[in-house]
């Protein structure tokens, strides 16, 4: 598959400052990529660089095998971007940036624009100085999805939408990769994540840590079992691959298994003979945790 | 309830003087430096008999009195009085300009960032950030005028007393104050900073000129323009403390009037309110340039029609001026009257030629103003989503640059024709309009060169840009100024608004003309240039 943004140790200083240290992932043409990370790990960083905002200090981005630096018109030519924190032209109405922002990339207010407005029900008429922090994005996600790209950069574009409009703007994404469109989506929402994004990526101060499906990182993470059995529990907590081990009575016990350990202990807990058993797969929330309670090796998540 | 309007006053007041600290030593550094310098300079500028007299005489001339007030001292004349009258409105206009700028930006600009919505969700007053700005001026212009009175009692020019020197000092603090009181009141009728500035110097510039003519045409009227009580304090010669009193009655009228109206308005809510603007944008906007023409069309309507204004008031005086028969009967007296109308047209000349300096660098002021946000923009976040169109960084850079210099291109010619074409009205024998036009063709050299040196500065050193005002500053003290206080001509030329000749009296000097645009245009290429491969400036 075509890789629509390709970044390789991709570094950026401000001053003494090492804002990015190694960052290396690639979007691929026609997916949604997630792109998560705490405050300040380098996330909106990353982004301005690939928009040609910043200039890299090292490694190299391309965004449809173009330099991001010196080809950034052309490149945005065929690209829509929402910034984190919108701030619009204070005496300008919202309708009227909407449109300035479609025309600067030789597109029109279309009956698509209207349908958007009527969606995220927007007043366009005020002026942007009265506008709330989630009204302004709106008008930059209604300008981003009324505009005819290739690739769809949202940087935490939902930080200040009511779940409503949230539920809009999943439902607009979602549409977006229907129609076989790259989507670069930057996000805390976690679930809002899980529910889009086919690949994700995770980054802490400066440096991706992990990328793949969230499948791929199921995998390298562990499933919380509740198990009831007949016969005590208590063996269990000895076993390999057996964390968190939680007895709630002497024969139920909740605990979380390596996934690679999965077939060793479910045999374990059938010869306990089984009378009920659940299982959860991990929510990226606990990948998400796990990832950041590592400090350099890995130990214990919660 | 007086807890709900105004607690923690003296709190905030604290933290704002600690965050402008810089900013205040500067400004007062530099009210302070100009008036102690001076002081320090006159004895030997004016300490002879003879250079005495001369000055006395240049000071009664219409043009002096248009800018400096008129010279109505009785004699015996001392250095001290002479230095008052020269000093005293133009000090009231840097006074007023320093009260101006922390008015607002301790009040609406505040409101503007969101810090006042966040400081009110504590335990203070709904006023007190209104209140605390009021302690803040208060304390910034005594502290400057304490000074200013100690810098002029050790510089201990002939003639100074201590009575004259305080009422300087305390005058000129309560003169400042005023206009702060001013500001406070257009930051609670208008909903942003901007608005507010613009009809704050508004008001100082309406008031100014109509001291201007009335100083002119009958110095008794002055009384009713409010700027002219600074010249009705009569330093070091009467001695008038009456006008102190005046000006500080109108404070705390105005002041009064402002926490009326603050305690019934919505914080983030100008006293005008909001109206609806249109849903679609029209043809018209499509690009960065048009979009900078659309958001600052009024500023563009304001500047225009307030330079054309303060030019026509200028070319009102031109017909009292221009007659010698008039201002110096004896000497026209003794000339033929072909020559009495030559003589007449040469002195309206040559003050053209000084009016045209003030309308270049007062031209100045809105092409910086312009072309700083290129990074305040960026600044404010208004432009992270432009950069990420299709707009290269030229486009945007020349965009900021090309509005700068038509609304500075645009505001200087049209303050030389209503110079031009009111001043002939005023005349007996009127001048050609393209005679005057000359002032606009050689001084616009000299706007795009200080734009040229804002752009650069914009470009490769973000964080002192505003070290760019020096340009027009400079340029006004050193050529209307330096030759009062005999600055060495070789400094009077250090700026560009002095490489020009005597226009219009003499011919355009197309060499200079070139040579100069050239220039400017080489520092815009830089500045692009550098621009084009630095970082943006993101929040």
């Amino acid at each position: 598959m075509d890789n629509v943004v390709e970044i390789k140790h991709l570094q950026k200083r401000f001053g003494k400052f090492q804002a990015l240290k190694d960052v290396t992932f690639n979007v691929q043409a026609g997916e949604v990529f997630g792109f998560i990370g705490p405050n300040g790990a380098g996330k909106s960083t990353t982004i301005r660089t690939i928009l040609g905002i910043l200039r890299s200090s090292g490694g190299s981005a391309t965004v449809f095998g173009q330099n991001v630096w010196s080809n950034a018109v052309s490149i945005h030519k065929r690209l829509a971007y929402v910034p984190g924190d919108v701030y619009l032209w204070p005496n300008l109405t919202g309708g009227e940036v909407i449109d300035l922002f479609l025309k600067l990339n030789s597109q029109k207010h279309s009956a698509r624009t209207d349908e958007l407005i009527k969606k995220f029900d927007l007043d366009t008429s005020k002026k942007c100085r009265t506008y709330s922090k989630g009204n302004r994005q709106k008008v930059a996600l209604i300008a981003a999805f009324s505009s005819d790209a290739e690739l769809y950069i949202f940087d935490e574009p939902t930080s200040g939408l009511d779940p409503l409009m949230e539920e809009v703007f999943q439902d607009e994404v979602l549409a977006l990769k229907n129609d076989g469109k790259s989507v670069l989506l930057s996000s805390h929402i976690l679930s809002e994540v899980e529910r889009m994004c086919d690949r994700i990526g995770i980054i802490r101060e400066g440096t991706i840590i992990e990328t793949g499906t969230l499948d791929e990182m199921r995998q390298l993470s562990r499933t919380v079992v509740t198990v009831t059995t007949k016969q005590p529990v208590a063996s269990l907590e000895t076993m390999d691959g057996v964390h968190n081990f939680d007895a709630k009575s002497a024969n139920k016990a909740v605990f979380s298994v390596d996934s690679e350990k999965l077939n060793q202990i479910i045999s374990a807990v059938s010869n306990l003979e089984i009378v009920g058993l659940q299982s959860t797969p991990p929510t990226l929330e606990d990948l998400f945790l796990r990832y950041y309670n590592q400090e350099g090796d890995s130990h214990d998540g919660e | 309830m007086m807890a709900n309007r105004f607690a923690n006053v003296g709190r905030l007041t604290r933290m704002n003087l600690r965050r402008d600290w810089l900013k205040i030593v500067v400004w007062i550094a530099v009210l302070a430096g100009m008036m102690a310098g001076a002081a320090g300079k006159f004895d030997s500028l004016y300490g002879s008999k003879a250079s005495m007299n001369s000055i006395v005489t240049t000071l009664k001339t219409p043009a002096m009195v248009s800018l400096l007030g008129p010279f109505t001292a009785n004699k015996p004349y001392t250095v001290a009085v002479i230095y008052g009258a020269e000093m005293v409105v133009f000090m009231g206009l840097i006074a007023a300009m320093m009260n101006i700028y922390f008015a607002i930006h301790a009040t609406r600009s505040e409101e503007d960032d969101g810090v006042t919505e966040y400081v009110l969700a504590h335990g203070v007053g709904r006023q007190s950030p209104l209140l605390a700005s009021v302690g803040e001026l208060v304390f910034i212009n005594l502290v400057a005028g304490v000074i200013e009175v100690i810098g002029i009692q050790a510089a201990s020019m002939s003639g100074t007393t201590a009575n004259g020197s305080w009422l300087f000092g305390i005058g000129l603090a309560a003169f400042g104050f005023m206009f702060g009181m001013v500001s406070l009141l257009t930051a609670q009728i208008f909903n942003n900073a901007r608005s507010a500035t613009i009809w704050s110097y508004l008001v100082l510039g309406i008031t100014f000129v109509a001291r201007m003519v009335t100083d002119i045409q009958n110095p008794d009227y002055t009384w009713w323009t409010v700027y002219g009580w600074i010249e009705k304090l009569n330093l070091y010669n009467g001695n008038n403390w009456g006008p102190v009193l005046l000006i500080l009655a109108m404070s705390i009228v105005i002041l009064a009037v402002t926490v009326g109206i603050s305690a019934t308005r919505d914080i983030g809510a100008g006293l005008i309110a909001q109206r609806d603007g249109r849903n679609k944008a029209s043809v018209f906007l499509r690009g960065p340039l048009t979009l900078l023409m659309r958001i600052d069309r009024v500023s563009f309507a304001v500047w225009f029609a307030s330079l054309f204004v303060l030019g026509a008031m200028y070319g009102s005086i031109f017909g009292t001026i221009g007659n010698l028969m008039k201002t110096n009967p004896t000497i026209a007296q003794l000339l033929s009257s072909g020559a009495v109308s030559s003589a007449n047209r040469a002195i309206v000349m040559s003050f053209a030629n000084k009016l045209s300096l003030v309308f270049a660098v007062v031209a100045t002021i809105p092409i910086l103003i312009t072309i700083f946000r290129i990074n305040g923009d960026e600044r404010k976040g208004y432009l992270e989503m432009m950069h990420a169109k299709p707009i290269s960084r030229g486009k945007m850079f020349f965009s900021y640059s090309i509005h700068a210099m038509v609304v500075g291109t645009g505001t200087l010619f049209l303050a030389v024709l209503g110079m031009a074409v009111v001043g002939n009205a005023s005349m007996k024998s009127p001048v050609l309009v393209s005679r005057f036009l000359r002032s606009f063709i050689a001084f616009w050299p000299a706007i795009l060169i200080a734009g040229g040196v804002a752009a650069l500065l914009v470009a490769l050193w973000p964080r002192i840009q505003t070290v760019a005002w020096i340009v027009p500053v400079y340029g006004i003290f050193s050529l209307y100024f330096g030759p009062l206080v005999k600055l060495p001509k070789s400094l009077q030329q250090v700026s560009p608004y002095g490489w020009i000749n005597n226009v219009p009296t003499k011919q355009i000097q197309w060499d200079t003309f070139w040579w100069m645009t050239l220039l400017g245009m080489v520092l815009f290429i830089i500045g692009y240039l550098v621009y084009r491969h630095r970082d943006l400036i993101e929040n």
